[in-house]
């Protein structure tokens, strides 16, 4: 009975995906591309993805930009909002290295693992709109599947 | 004394419709919104500060990681800067290809921000219309420079690559194909009842206050003033170019300015294509020291570049300012005050098309 349960669980959970996308100091290109996603040619929803701006509803929290000094306690803030099972993914170079910002004397702080755990990354600068769909596509079953049983 | 104002209540920093942080907080008297501060500051990556003492060959890169929306006009604005700093002139060809990317660039940024608007007044259908429209636009983007965003196309004395004659083809079909579909778009915004209750007079900036507080781009335009930096370029004078100038100054002109810009740009591409001669794209040249100030029209208005440097092409000192800055505080101090309610702060914030990302750089 508990084996179906989680079967059923699995299912749902990888067909209904909540992402929220925090913009911590980006350039918007790759705000852009995540915004690109929604338009009818990639088109999101067909594969169960929504995107609500709420962390309270979210899943998967979708991190952008290169983590200027404001946003450090703030993107904690919005990591512990968002209820378990929970996964964050970094879109494009910044949040993984800083990218160009990267320099002597900018106010950045990359990378974006050093403030919330990051699961998966997608670089580029952007990164296509069809790597971001493929990335949370991919993730989002992994880390949701039998998420009662390994928390035990 | 009696009590004017009943709560003050903050839109932002994280918001569904704004791509980008930042903190509006309303002083309201009932539904009345009667002030308005603007809160930024959350994007603030100090590119300046990393562009100084750097060649240009790096600072072309960190210059259109400014903004990525209007990637290719930081680009084209500071080469065009080093360009008159070092006396070098592009052969017309590449002049008139930088012409065609920088308007499918235009068409690009300005299908984002009327899908911004239609989105934040719940119109989602003409909202996705323009989406999908933008990626034809950003098709042919990538089929002339390689990208999508972030091209680097521009270099000084010319640009990266040719057009090549099937591209050219593409090109005219695509046009073809946007100026049937955005002006249908622009007869369903015209005409659609219910946009024009939320849009006709909310949000009006008159010519003086417009003059006031120095706003540009199609923010001033759609307030009665003709100011367009793209009259002063020479290419854009070969080709013939007049600005779009509409007198209501709510946010129904400005969305109807962007509309018409749109077409515009259509017909500049074509004109531009139509004049373009053969030959070589890259004329060479070696960058040489001196300053300058250098202004071109962005899709939001007037950016320019001051750019200082050494007689090794390196970048000494470099001040940017682009058209944000002006036109948030326009929103700030006059379309927002007076606005009869809390839901059309966003739609009017939205509709003088800030660019956060370019404001605080």
């Amino acid at each position: 009975m508990t084996d179906m349960l989680q079967k059923l669980k699995n299912a749902v959970r990888s067909r209904s995906i909540h992402v929220a996308y925090v913009d911590t100091g980006s350039c918007n290109g790759c705000d852009i591309e995540v915004l690109a996603c929604l338009s009818p040619r990639y088109d999101l929803e067909q594969y169960g993805i929504y995107v609500h701006n709420n962390p309270r509803e979210a899943d998967i929290l979708l991190v952008i930009g290169c983590c200027t000094p404001q946003w450090e306690d703030k993107l904690k803030g919005i990591w512990e909002k968002i209820p378990e099972p929970k996964a964050a993914i970094a879109i494009g170079n910044c949040p993984v290295s800083g990218c160009v910002f990267n320099r002597e004397g900018s106010y950045v702080n990359p990378p974006a693992s050093k403030h919330i755990p990051i699961a998966a990354s997608v670089p580029g600068c952007p990164p296509r709109p069809t790597e971001i769909i493929r990335a949370v596509l991919s993730l989002a079953p992994t880390i949701f599947a039998d998420y009662e049983e390994k928390r035990q | 004394m009696k009590k004017t104002v009943d709560v003050s209540i903050p839109v932002g920093p994280v918001h569904p419709c704004w791509k980008e942080p930042v903190r509006i907080k309303c002083e309201t008297r009932g539904e009345h919104v009667i002030g308005t501060e603007v809160e930024m500051g959350y994007m603030k990556k100090g590119i300046e500060r990393i562009m100084r003492g750097r060649p240009w060959q790096e600072v072309m890169f960190l210059a259109e990681r400014v903004c990525g929306i209007c990637s290719v006009v930081h680009n084209m604005v500071f080469i065009e800067a080093m360009e008159s700093i070092s006396g070098i002139t592009p052969p017309p060809r590449a002049a008139y290809l930088r012409v065609v990317v920088n308007e499918l660039d235009r068409m690009a940024s300005h299908l984002l921000a009327n899908f911004s608007y239609c989105y934040t007044i719940e119109h989602e259908t003409l909202g996705m219309y323009l989406l999908n429209e933008r990626e034809h636009v950003l098709d042919m983007l990538e089929r002339i420079t390689g990208n999508r965003v972030n091209t680097a196309y521009m270099i000084p004395g010319g640009v990266r690559y040719d057009l090549r004659p099937v591209d050219e083809k593409v090109l005219r079909e695509t046009l073809d194909l946007l100026d049937e579909n955005i002006a249908r778009y622009t007869k369903m915004f015209e005409t659609g009842p219910m946009i024009a209750l939320r849009s006709k007079g909310v949000g009006i900036l008159t010519k003086e206050q417009a003059l006031e507080a120095h706003a540009v781009g199609p923010t001033a335009r759609a307030s009665g003033i003709a100011v367009d930096q793209r009259t002063r370029h020479p290419t854009y004078k070969e080709i013939g170019f007049e600005p779009v100038v509409r007198t209501e100054g709510d946010n129904y002109a400005r969305i109807m300015v962007r509309f018409e810009e749109l077409k515009q740009s259509i017909n500049l591409i074509r004109r531009a294509l139509a004049m373009m001669p053969d030959g070589p794209i890259r004329g060479g040249g070696i960058c040489k020291g001196g300053e300058v100030r250098y202004s071109g029209e962005a899709p939001r208005g007037e950016l320019t570049y001051f750019v200082k440097a050494d007689r090794y092409g390196r970048v000494e000192d470099i001040a940017i300012q682009t058209p944000s800055i002006m036109n948030i505080d326009a929103c700030s101090h006059y379309m927002l005050k007076g606005v009869s309610s809390i839901a059309d702060v966003t739609s009017t914030f939205i509709s003088s098309d800030p660019c956060i990302a370019c404001n605080e750089r």
